[in-house]
């Protein structure tokens, strides 16, 4: 019913070059999270994580991703947002 | 550093002015809409023409944080959150989308309005039309109330700072620590990535607390935590916060 983009997303990880990708999937897409990391890692060298708890919005990447070298953090269901400065 | 990229994930049918859409409209009569959306349902061009064929004019804007024009997300909540003031303009506000975290944010960004408006909700997948109203907001509006109180009365605030970028806010808490403490007040400043609110019960020293993360959290999540709680905002001017609330 709603589009995940793999194409798309196939040519921004083959344009990027990560070699770690993490993915972040709100609670209904969840369910498909095995289905996009076989579609990346079959169609792609990126070796394929998923993230496992809270996708609440474009402000939820979690923090200290560089420590296990995760080069490219994929997430479904929002857009860019904009921070409010304080 | 970690590169982001984002898939909006759109709705893949075509969303259109059904039967019973047409028919709630023309029973309500509304001359102006302002139009939300959730971001997958954001493809809105047949359904606004259908609308405007009726003789309905739409409007639309840009809410701080979205990304895109007629997006909605759950922390633009507040009046000051939308470039031109189409709430506050409009006979009916329709929101496009599913569940209620979104257009909830449209009926919070009324607060300190002494009238405030439904949000019509349109869910395109069930075709579903539901109404939000200031009931459903009651119990958060008389919470803050009491909330904003309780921090000016306490002499020992907690201050919460989440490390997820997108939402820390820590120079901001700091300052908020100083400007608290220049009144005589001792505040304390914790922090976490995700911030579970069933920890507050390990520091009962807290007379009140104040959340720097997602605003949401200092208006839905304190009717369900036993400690009083107000977001950043209000926490740098709270008698400020408290006259918009008792307008």
């Amino acid at each position: 019913m709603f589009n995940l983009e793999l194409n798309k997303v196939i040519e921004e990880i083959k344009k990027q070059k990560p070699k770690q990708v993490l993915i972040q999937l709100p609670d209904g897409l969840k369910q498909k999270a095995n289905i996009i990391v076989d579609t990346i890692e079959e169609k792609t060298s990126a070796k394929t994580f998923i993230l496992f708890g809270s996708c609440y919005g474009a402000c939820d990447p979690p923090y200290g991703l560089d420590v296990i070298k995760i080069d490219l953090m994929i997430q479904w269901g929002h857009n860019r947002f904009h921070k409010e400065t304080w | 550093m970690v590169r982001l990229f984002f898939v909006e994930t759109l709705y893949e049918k075509e969303i259109y002015l059904t039967d019973k859409l047409k028919k709630y409209l023309k029973e309500n009569k509304p001359k102006t809409i302002a139009l939300f959306a959730a971001i997958q349902f954001i493809k809105l061009e047949k359904l606004k023409k259908e609308i405007e064929n009726l003789d309905i004019i739409i409007k639309t804007t840009k809410a701080k944080r979205t990304g895109v024009e007629m997006q909605i997300l759950g922390c633009d909540n507040y009046h000051d959150s939308f470039k031109e003031p189409i709430i506050e303009d409009c006979d009916m506000i329709l929101y496009v989308g599913d569940g209620l975290f979104h257009p909830k944010a449209l009926l919070l960004s009324q607060i300190k309005n002494k009238k405030i408006k439904s949000v019509v909700l349109f869910d395109p997948i069930s075709n579903e039309i539901k109404e939000l109203t200031k009931k459903d907001i009651e119990n958060q509006i008389k919470k803050t109330k009491a909330n904003i109180r309780k921090f000016l009365n306490s002499d020992k605030i907690g201050i919460l700072v989440t490390i997820k970028p997108g939402q820390q806010y820590f120079e901001a808490a700091k300052t908020l620590k100083e400007k608290i403490e220049k009144q005589n007040k001792k505040s304390y400043i914790f922090i976490d990535n995700t911030l579970d609110l069933r920890n507050l019960e390990n520091y009962p020293f807290i007379e009140c607390w104040v959340n720097t993360a997602c605003p949401r959290i200092g208006t839905d999540d304190i009717t369900t935590i036993n400690q009083p709680m107000i977001n950043m905002r209000e926490a740098f001017d709270p008698i400020k916060a408290l006259e918009d609330l008792e307008n």
